[in-house]
């Protein structure tokens, strides 16, 4: 009985986690079509929402690394998963408070390992999979959508340079549409297989799936709803606060780091590397920036990057650890994540009406 | 060791992945505009053979797009 309660807390923690990236992220996925004309702002938002669902369902290679090669999923219990999501929703929730650099993803897996090592000890982190899967494509994927799209730019002005504007950029936004839905379709299909991971993770520590099992429909399905859900409320919330994430481009650079971003976490997404998707789209659009000229470059944004990666993996995993000591105190029932979850539910309230009595807009953190 | 920690014949395949994809698609893309615009200005200045000509230039550009594109997601879809 005890179980069952804790698991249903794990699928409904991480249905609203996944339904908080969508909302941090829309901005990242739509800011370029918007900018530079491509698409209105209700048409591209839509857009995204809709390739945020269908992207879900096309692999299931990132859900298989989260689930399977960050943590022993033999020695894991759903209390530790628990502990592990509240430690990511926590940082998610503190770097947002302060205006502080932040990647959803990053959290999660660092979450999930503080939460382990804390129960089990070293032993429970599988670290060939965090290393190889986790840190180093983490590293690897923004310098490769920078470099990518710095160069493709470059291309494009050869290739078009000679002719008329008019007609260039109306190519590409014409081609923005295809590179900004592909662009959603990856960040549907990397970010919202991290919420099927942990979902299937708890699922086998829980024994109700085997140690090999694949996300099971149902998984998959109301991960991809809860990302689409999260993505069409965040994109309202952009039409109605100015000032956000929108970056002055033409449309070939548009076009070119759409594209490198899609490139990216694609790719990454086929050989199941769970991404900073925000990091990627940031790396392209710093890319086709930076080979205009470089002072375009938002380089107090690479910076942000960089302190993201350096703090978030062990805050996150610092306040899993935290949440997992905590639970313990009351024993090994559910009494520990029932109290943690309205402890959570309450700040949660706090920080959106603290938030909203001042009139500030929210920041948009990282996935 | 550090090879298989590193997963690095993936991460290659990612690297050489997403370049070929990312500069492939745009170049292809940018050929399709500077065909879109041969044609309009070869076609205002009367000379049929070469507007066609940037035409076709143009079209096979697209469709190697197109391809491209249906090429990755049918890869994604059978992981």
């Amino acid at each position: 009985m005890d179980s069952d309660v804790i698991l249903i807390l794990v699928i409904g923690t991480a249905l609203a986690f996944d339904f908080t990236n969508g909302f941090h992220d829309t901005a990242n996925v739509v800011a370029t079509s918007i900018s530079t004309g491509a698409a209105r702002p209700q048409v591209a938002i839509g857009a995204a929402a809709l390739l945020n669902f269908v992207g879900a369902f096309i692999s299931i290679s990132v859900a298989a690394t989260v689930a399977k090669d960050v943590v022993d999923a033999e020695v894991i219990t759903p209390t530790i998963v628990f502990a592990g999501l509240i430690g990511a929703i926590a940082w998610n929730l503190i770097t947002w408070w302060f205006g502080l650099p932040s990647s959803s993803s990053h959290a999660l897996i660092g979450g999930v390992v503080g939460s382990a090592v804390a129960a089990v000890g070293f032993d429970a982190v599988i670290a060939e999979g965090v290393v190889g899967k986790v840190l180093i494509p983490a590293v690897v994927a923004p310098v490769l959508a920078f470099l990518v799209a710095g160069i493709a730019i470059g291309v494009s002005y050869r290739v078009v340079g000679k002719h008329r504007p008019g007609i260039v950029s109306r190519g590409y936004r014409y081609g923005q549409i295809v590179s900004g839905g592909l662009l959603a379709l990856a960040h549907g299909t990397n970010d919202a297989q991290k919420t099927m991971g942990i979902i299937t993770l708890a699922l086998i520590a829980n024994g109700t799936l085997g140690a090999d099992a694949d996300p099971p429909f149902w998984v998959i399905a109301s991960a991809a709803t809860a990302i689409a859900l999260g993505t069409y409320s965040g994109g309202w919330r952009i039409i109605k606060t100015t000032g956000t994430r929108i970056i002055k481009m033409d449309a070939a650079q548009g076009f070119s780091a759409q594209g490198a971003g899609a490139a990216v976490i694609l790719a990454s997404t086929h050989y199941g590397f769970p991404l900073s998707t925000t990091h990627v789209i940031n790396g392209g659009i710093m890319g086709s920036g930076a080979a205009k000229r470089l002072s375009a470059v938002r380089w107090g944004v690479a910076g942000n990057i960089f302190m993201a990666w350096v703090l978030t993996l062990p805050a996150a995993a610092a306040i899993g650890a935290l949440t997992y000591g905590f639970t313990r105190i009351f024993g090994t029932g559910a009494l520990g994540p029932v109290l943690v979850t309205l402890m959570a539910l309450s700040l949660v309230l706090a920080a959106f009406v603290r938030r909203a009595e001042r009139g500030s807009p929210v920041e948009a953190a990282g996935g | 060791m550090i090879a298989t920690i590193v997963h690095t014949d993936e991460l290659l395949q990612t690297i050489a992945a997403a370049s070929v994809a990312g500069i492939g698609v745009t170049f292809l893309f940018s050929l399709g505009i500077w065909g879109v615009g041969h044609f309009a200005e070869l076609s205002r200045s009367e000379r049929p053979v070469a507007a066609t000509a940037a035409a076709t230039v143009a079209a096979l550009a697209f469709a190697a797009v197109t391809a491209a594109v249906v090429t990755g997601i049918v890869v994604m879809t059978h992981n």
